[in-house]
Protein backbone atom coordinates (compact mmCIF):
# COMPACT_ATOMS: atom_id res chain seq x y z
CA UNK A 1 0.00 0.00 0.00
CA UNK A 2 2.80 2.00 0.88
CA UNK A 3 4.83 1.66 -2.07
CA UNK A 4 1.63 1.95 -4.39
CA UNK A 5 1.29 5.82 -2.70
CA UNK A 6 4.73 6.37 -3.19
CA UNK A 7 5.34 5.41 -7.18
CA UNK A 8 1.71 7.49 -7.10
CA UNK A 9 3.33 10.50 -6.13
CA UNK A 10 6.18 9.95 -8.36
CA UNK A 11 3.93 9.65 -11.41
CA UNK A 12 2.09 12.73 -10.57
CA UNK A 13 6.20 14.69 -9.88
CA UNK A 14 6.94 13.45 -13.05
CA UNK A 15 3.52 14.38 -15.15
CA UNK A 16 4.16 17.83 -13.42
CA UNK A 17 7.27 18.71 -13.60
CA UNK A 18 7.01 17.68 -17.77
CA UNK A 19 4.18 20.27 -18.06
CA UNK A 20 6.06 22.85 -16.56
CA UNK A 21 9.36 22.05 -18.71
CA UNK A 22 6.77 22.30 -21.73
CA UNK A 23 5.32 25.84 -20.78
CA UNK A 24 9.25 27.04 -21.55
CA UNK A 25 9.64 28.87 -24.65
CA UNK A 26 11.43 26.97 -26.93
CA UNK A 27 14.31 28.62 -29.19
CA UNK A 28 13.68 32.16 -27.96
CA UNK A 29 14.95 32.57 -24.39
CA UNK A 30 18.27 30.25 -25.03
CA UNK A 31 19.89 31.64 -28.37
CA UNK A 32 18.68 34.96 -27.74
CA UNK A 33 22.05 37.05 -28.00
CA UNK A 34 24.75 35.80 -25.47
CA UNK A 35 25.14 32.12 -26.54
CA UNK A 36 25.77 33.70 -30.08
CA UNK A 37 28.54 36.09 -29.22
CA UNK A 38 30.69 33.30 -27.51
CA UNK A 39 30.32 31.80 -30.01
CA UNK A 40 30.96 34.37 -32.99
CA UNK A 41 33.70 36.08 -31.11
CA UNK A 42 34.75 34.08 -28.44
CA UNK A 43 38.10 32.77 -30.30
CA UNK A 44 38.86 36.04 -31.12
CA UNK A 45 38.67 37.51 -27.43
CA UNK A 46 39.99 34.56 -25.29
CA UNK A 47 42.22 32.62 -27.88
CA UNK A 48 40.92 29.25 -26.56
CA UNK A 49 39.48 26.82 -29.38
CA UNK A 50 37.48 25.13 -26.87
CA UNK A 51 34.59 27.53 -26.36
CA UNK A 52 33.61 25.44 -22.92
CA UNK A 53 36.85 25.94 -21.34
CA UNK A 54 36.93 29.82 -22.44
CA UNK A 55 32.99 30.15 -20.80
CA UNK A 56 34.02 28.20 -17.58
CA UNK A 57 37.69 29.90 -17.21
CA UNK A 58 37.26 33.33 -18.70
CA UNK A 59 33.59 34.56 -19.14
CA UNK A 60 31.97 32.77 -15.79
CA UNK A 61 35.61 32.61 -14.35
CA UNK A 62 34.13 33.68 -11.11
CA UNK A 63 31.59 30.78 -10.81
CA UNK A 64 34.46 28.51 -11.16
CA UNK A 65 35.98 29.89 -7.81
CA UNK A 66 33.00 29.61 -6.21
CA UNK A 67 33.03 25.54 -7.14
CA UNK A 68 36.35 25.29 -5.35
CA UNK A 69 35.35 27.12 -2.46
CA UNK A 70 32.58 24.24 -2.56
CA UNK A 71 35.32 21.36 -2.93
CA UNK A 72 37.57 23.07 -0.36
CA UNK A 73 34.40 22.79 2.01
CA UNK A 74 33.66 19.57 1.27
CA UNK A 75 36.76 17.93 2.08
CA UNK A 76 37.34 20.15 5.09
CA UNK A 77 33.88 18.68 6.66
CA UNK A 78 35.02 15.02 5.86
CA UNK A 79 38.51 15.47 7.19
CA UNK A 80 36.94 17.01 10.03
CA UNK A 81 34.41 14.55 10.75
CA UNK A 82 36.31 11.14 9.54
CA UNK A 83 40.44 11.95 10.81
CA UNK A 84 39.75 10.17 14.03
CA UNK A 85 42.74 7.86 13.60
CA UNK A 86 46.15 9.57 12.28
CA UNK A 87 48.31 6.70 12.11
CA UNK A 88 48.75 5.38 8.63
CA UNK A 89 47.59 2.06 9.10
CA UNK A 90 47.98 -0.55 5.73
CA UNK A 91 46.41 -3.31 4.06
CA UNK A 92 48.31 -5.87 1.81
CA UNK A 93 47.15 -4.60 -1.14
CA UNK A 94 46.19 -7.13 -3.98
CA UNK A 95 48.04 -9.74 -5.80
CA UNK A 96 51.54 -9.98 -7.85
CA UNK A 97 49.71 -9.94 -11.13
CA UNK A 98 47.74 -6.69 -10.06
CA UNK A 99 50.68 -4.89 -8.67
CA UNK A 100 52.83 -5.38 -12.09
CA UNK A 101 49.83 -4.41 -14.48
CA UNK A 102 49.00 -1.38 -12.59
CA UNK A 103 52.63 -0.07 -12.48
CA UNK A 104 52.62 -0.37 -16.16
CA UNK A 105 49.84 1.25 -16.69
CA UNK A 106 49.83 4.56 -13.66
CA UNK A 107 52.44 6.56 -15.42
CA UNK A 108 49.95 6.79 -18.52
CA UNK A 109 47.37 7.48 -16.76
CA UNK A 110 49.48 10.39 -15.15
CA UNK A 111 50.18 11.50 -18.85
CA UNK A 112 46.97 11.71 -19.80
CA UNK A 113 45.84 13.10 -16.70
CA UNK A 114 48.42 16.38 -16.85
CA UNK A 115 47.68 16.10 -20.58
CA UNK A 116 43.76 16.89 -19.99
CA UNK A 117 45.38 19.43 -17.95
CA UNK A 118 47.73 21.95 -19.96
CA UNK A 119 46.06 21.19 -23.46
CA UNK A 120 42.29 21.70 -22.05
CA UNK A 121 42.24 25.38 -24.00
CA UNK A 122 42.45 23.26 -27.43
CA UNK A 123 40.82 19.84 -26.94
CA UNK A 124 38.17 18.12 -24.89
CA UNK A 125 38.87 18.55 -20.80
CA UNK A 126 40.56 20.53 -18.56
CA UNK A 127 41.77 21.12 -15.24
CA UNK A 128 38.61 19.65 -13.24
CA UNK A 129 38.40 16.11 -15.21
CA UNK A 130 42.35 16.05 -15.33
CA UNK A 131 42.03 16.72 -11.45
CA UNK A 132 39.64 13.93 -11.09
CA UNK A 133 41.64 11.43 -13.28
CA UNK A 134 44.64 12.68 -10.72
CA UNK A 135 42.68 11.35 -7.55
CA UNK A 136 41.99 8.97 -9.84
CA UNK A 137 45.50 7.49 -9.33
CA UNK A 138 45.99 8.24 -5.86
CA UNK A 139 42.81 5.64 -5.20
CA UNK A 140 44.64 3.20 -7.25
CA UNK A 141 48.01 3.35 -4.69
CA UNK A 142 45.64 2.91 -1.84
CA UNK A 143 43.38 0.20 -3.08
CA UNK A 144 46.27 -1.66 -4.96
CA UNK A 145 49.26 -1.02 -3.03
CA UNK A 146 47.77 -0.42 0.04
CA UNK A 147 47.12 2.83 1.87
CA UNK A 148 51.20 2.55 3.57
CA UNK A 149 52.38 3.22 -0.30
CA UNK A 150 50.10 5.93 -0.89
CA UNK A 151 51.06 7.63 2.69
CA UNK A 152 54.33 7.18 1.74
CA UNK A 153 54.78 8.26 -1.94
CA UNK A 154 52.36 11.30 -1.09
CA UNK A 155 51.80 12.09 2.56
CA UNK A 156 48.78 14.31 3.48
CA UNK A 157 50.39 16.78 4.54
CA UNK A 158 52.30 16.69 0.68
CA UNK A 159 48.51 16.99 -0.44
CA UNK A 160 47.54 19.50 1.51
CA UNK A 161 50.33 21.82 0.06
CA UNK A 162 49.06 20.57 -3.33
CA UNK A 163 45.26 21.76 -2.65
CA UNK A 164 46.46 24.88 -0.77
CA UNK A 165 48.78 25.82 -4.18
CA UNK A 166 46.06 25.09 -6.23
CA UNK A 167 43.89 27.02 -5.00
CA UNK A 168 46.41 30.31 -4.38
CA UNK A 169 47.37 29.99 -8.21
CA UNK A 170 43.99 30.48 -8.78
CA UNK A 171 43.64 33.56 -7.12
CA UNK A 172 47.05 35.13 -7.60
CA UNK A 173 45.79 34.53 -11.25
CA UNK A 174 42.80 36.82 -10.16
CA UNK A 175 45.05 39.47 -8.54
CA UNK A 176 46.95 39.64 -11.70
CA UNK A 177 43.89 39.92 -13.81
CA UNK A 178 43.43 43.64 -11.45
CA UNK A 179 46.65 44.84 -11.49
CA UNK A 180 47.38 44.49 -15.22
CA UNK A 181 44.02 44.77 -17.06
CA UNK A 182 40.85 45.65 -15.99
CA UNK A 183 39.13 43.42 -13.25
CA UNK A 184 39.49 40.55 -10.94
CA UNK A 185 40.05 37.19 -13.26
CA UNK A 186 39.91 39.15 -16.18
CA UNK A 187 42.79 37.22 -19.10
CA UNK A 188 45.97 38.55 -19.00
CA UNK A 189 47.96 39.26 -21.90
CA UNK A 190 51.46 38.26 -21.16
CA UNK A 191 51.87 34.91 -23.20
CA UNK A 192 49.40 35.60 -25.75
CA UNK A 193 50.87 33.10 -29.11
CA UNK A 194 48.94 31.79 -31.99
CA UNK A 195 45.64 30.35 -31.07
CA UNK A 196 45.64 27.16 -31.16
CA UNK A 197 49.06 26.78 -30.27
CA UNK A 198 50.00 25.27 -26.66
CA UNK A 199 51.49 28.22 -24.77
CA UNK A 200 48.35 30.96 -25.60
CA UNK A 201 44.81 31.81 -24.38
CA UNK A 202 46.27 34.13 -21.41
CA UNK A 203 45.97 32.51 -18.06
CA UNK A 204 43.11 29.87 -19.24
CA UNK A 205 46.20 26.69 -18.76
CA UNK A 206 47.68 28.39 -15.50
CA UNK A 207 43.98 28.44 -14.32
CA UNK A 208 43.45 25.18 -15.75
CA UNK A 209 46.20 23.27 -13.82
CA UNK A 210 45.74 25.12 -10.37
CA UNK A 211 42.35 23.60 -10.73
CA UNK A 212 43.38 20.36 -11.53
CA UNK A 213 45.99 20.38 -8.61
CA UNK A 214 43.33 21.44 -6.41
CA UNK A 215 40.27 19.21 -7.33
CA UNK A 216 42.90 16.06 -7.53
CA UNK A 217 44.63 16.27 -4.21
CA UNK A 218 40.78 17.82 -2.74
CA UNK A 219 39.41 14.06 -3.91
CA UNK A 220 42.04 12.13 -2.69
CA UNK A 221 42.18 13.58 0.50
CA UNK A 222 39.01 12.43 0.57
CA UNK A 223 39.36 8.98 -0.20
CA UNK A 224 42.72 8.55 1.81
CA UNK A 225 40.95 9.70 5.22
CA UNK A 226 37.53 7.35 4.33
CA UNK A 227 39.59 4.12 3.40
CA UNK A 228 41.92 4.58 6.73
CA UNK A 229 39.47 3.32 9.04
CA UNK A 230 38.46 0.78 7.11
CA UNK A 231 41.65 -1.03 6.45
CA UNK A 232 42.96 -0.42 10.03
CA UNK A 233 40.13 -2.69 11.54
CA UNK A 234 40.72 -5.21 9.04
CA UNK A 235 43.88 -5.70 10.21
CA UNK A 236 42.73 -5.86 13.91
CA UNK A 237 41.20 -9.11 13.27
CA UNK B 1 22.03 6.59 -35.43
CA UNK B 2 18.71 7.63 -33.57
CA UNK B 3 17.93 3.70 -33.34
CA UNK B 4 21.23 3.67 -31.32
CA UNK B 5 20.11 6.90 -29.49
CA UNK B 6 16.82 5.38 -28.21
CA UNK B 7 18.40 2.01 -26.86
CA UNK B 8 20.46 3.81 -24.89
CA UNK B 9 18.21 5.64 -23.15
CA UNK B 10 16.16 2.32 -23.29
CA UNK B 11 19.23 1.15 -21.52
CA UNK B 12 19.57 3.96 -19.42
CA UNK B 13 15.90 3.70 -17.91
CA UNK B 14 16.34 -0.23 -16.91
CA UNK B 15 19.69 0.44 -15.39
CA UNK B 16 18.11 3.30 -12.99
CA UNK B 17 15.28 0.58 -12.20
CA UNK B 18 17.52 -1.82 -11.52
CA UNK B 19 19.82 0.44 -9.50
CA UNK B 20 16.72 1.02 -7.31
CA UNK B 21 15.01 -2.05 -6.88
CA UNK B 22 18.52 -4.18 -5.97
CA UNK B 23 18.27 -4.23 -1.95
CA UNK B 24 21.81 -5.60 -2.01
CA UNK B 25 24.14 -2.68 -2.18
CA UNK B 26 26.90 -3.93 -4.47
CA UNK B 27 24.70 -4.83 -7.38
CA UNK B 28 23.11 -1.24 -6.86
CA UNK B 29 26.48 0.19 -6.84
CA UNK B 30 27.09 -1.87 -10.15
CA UNK B 31 24.35 -0.61 -11.61
CA UNK B 32 25.01 2.99 -11.25
CA UNK B 33 28.29 2.94 -12.56
CA UNK B 34 26.82 0.79 -15.98
CA UNK B 35 24.02 4.15 -16.09
CA UNK B 36 26.95 6.64 -15.94
CA UNK B 37 28.55 4.46 -18.74
CA UNK B 38 25.20 4.45 -20.90
CA UNK B 39 25.07 8.52 -20.12
CA UNK B 40 28.62 9.03 -21.54
CA UNK B 41 27.78 7.40 -24.56
CA UNK B 42 24.42 9.32 -24.94
CA UNK B 43 26.71 12.80 -24.05
CA UNK B 44 28.86 11.94 -27.35
CA UNK B 45 26.57 10.81 -29.45
CA UNK B 46 25.22 14.42 -28.81
CA UNK B 47 28.52 15.67 -29.02
CA UNK B 48 29.13 17.35 -25.58
CA UNK B 49 32.85 15.63 -24.96
CA UNK B 50 33.84 17.86 -22.22
CA UNK B 51 30.43 16.56 -20.17
CA UNK B 52 30.96 13.34 -21.51
CA UNK B 53 34.90 12.93 -19.97
CA UNK B 54 33.40 14.27 -16.75
CA UNK B 55 30.47 12.10 -16.42
CA UNK B 56 32.86 8.79 -17.53
CA UNK B 57 35.34 9.79 -15.07
CA UNK B 58 33.34 10.93 -11.69
CA UNK B 59 30.71 8.80 -12.54
CA UNK B 60 32.34 5.46 -13.17
CA UNK B 61 36.00 5.63 -11.35
CA UNK B 62 35.41 8.28 -8.51
CA UNK B 63 31.83 7.19 -7.24
CA UNK B 64 32.46 3.59 -7.30
CA UNK B 65 35.46 3.25 -5.32
CA UNK B 66 33.99 6.07 -2.71
CA UNK B 67 30.72 3.95 -2.54
CA UNK B 68 32.55 0.77 -1.82
CA UNK B 69 34.96 2.21 1.00
CA UNK B 70 31.32 3.85 2.23
CA UNK B 71 30.02 0.47 2.23
CA UNK B 72 32.84 -1.61 3.19
CA UNK B 73 33.20 0.72 6.18
CA UNK B 74 29.20 -0.01 7.07
CA UNK B 75 29.48 -3.53 6.99
CA UNK B 76 32.37 -3.39 9.28
CA UNK B 77 30.11 -1.31 11.46
CA UNK B 78 27.53 -4.13 11.13
CA UNK B 79 29.91 -6.81 12.08
CA UNK B 80 31.54 -5.83 15.50
CA UNK B 81 29.35 -4.07 17.53
CA UNK B 82 31.59 -4.66 20.51
CA UNK B 83 34.93 -2.87 19.44
CA UNK B 84 35.06 1.43 19.75
CA UNK B 85 38.73 2.44 20.10
CA UNK B 86 38.92 5.91 20.86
Amino acid sequence: MRKFIVMFLLVFLGIFLYFNLSYLPAEKMISNNVSQHYINSGVKETGSFNLVTAILFDYRAFDSLGESTIIFAAVSGIVLILSRKTLPVSSHGLTFIVKRTLGLLTPFIFLFSIYLMTHGHLSPGGGFQGGVILATISIIFCIVYGSEFDQKKFSPQTKTKLETGGALLFILMGILGVIFENGFLDNLNLFNGEPGSLISAGNIPVINLGIGLKVGAGLAIIFYSMIQKTFGEETDH
Amino acid sequence: MIIIEYLLMFFLILTAFMAVFFTEELISIIFLSILSMVLTALYLINQAPDVALAEVVIGTGLNTAIFMSAISQVREGEDCHCKEDD
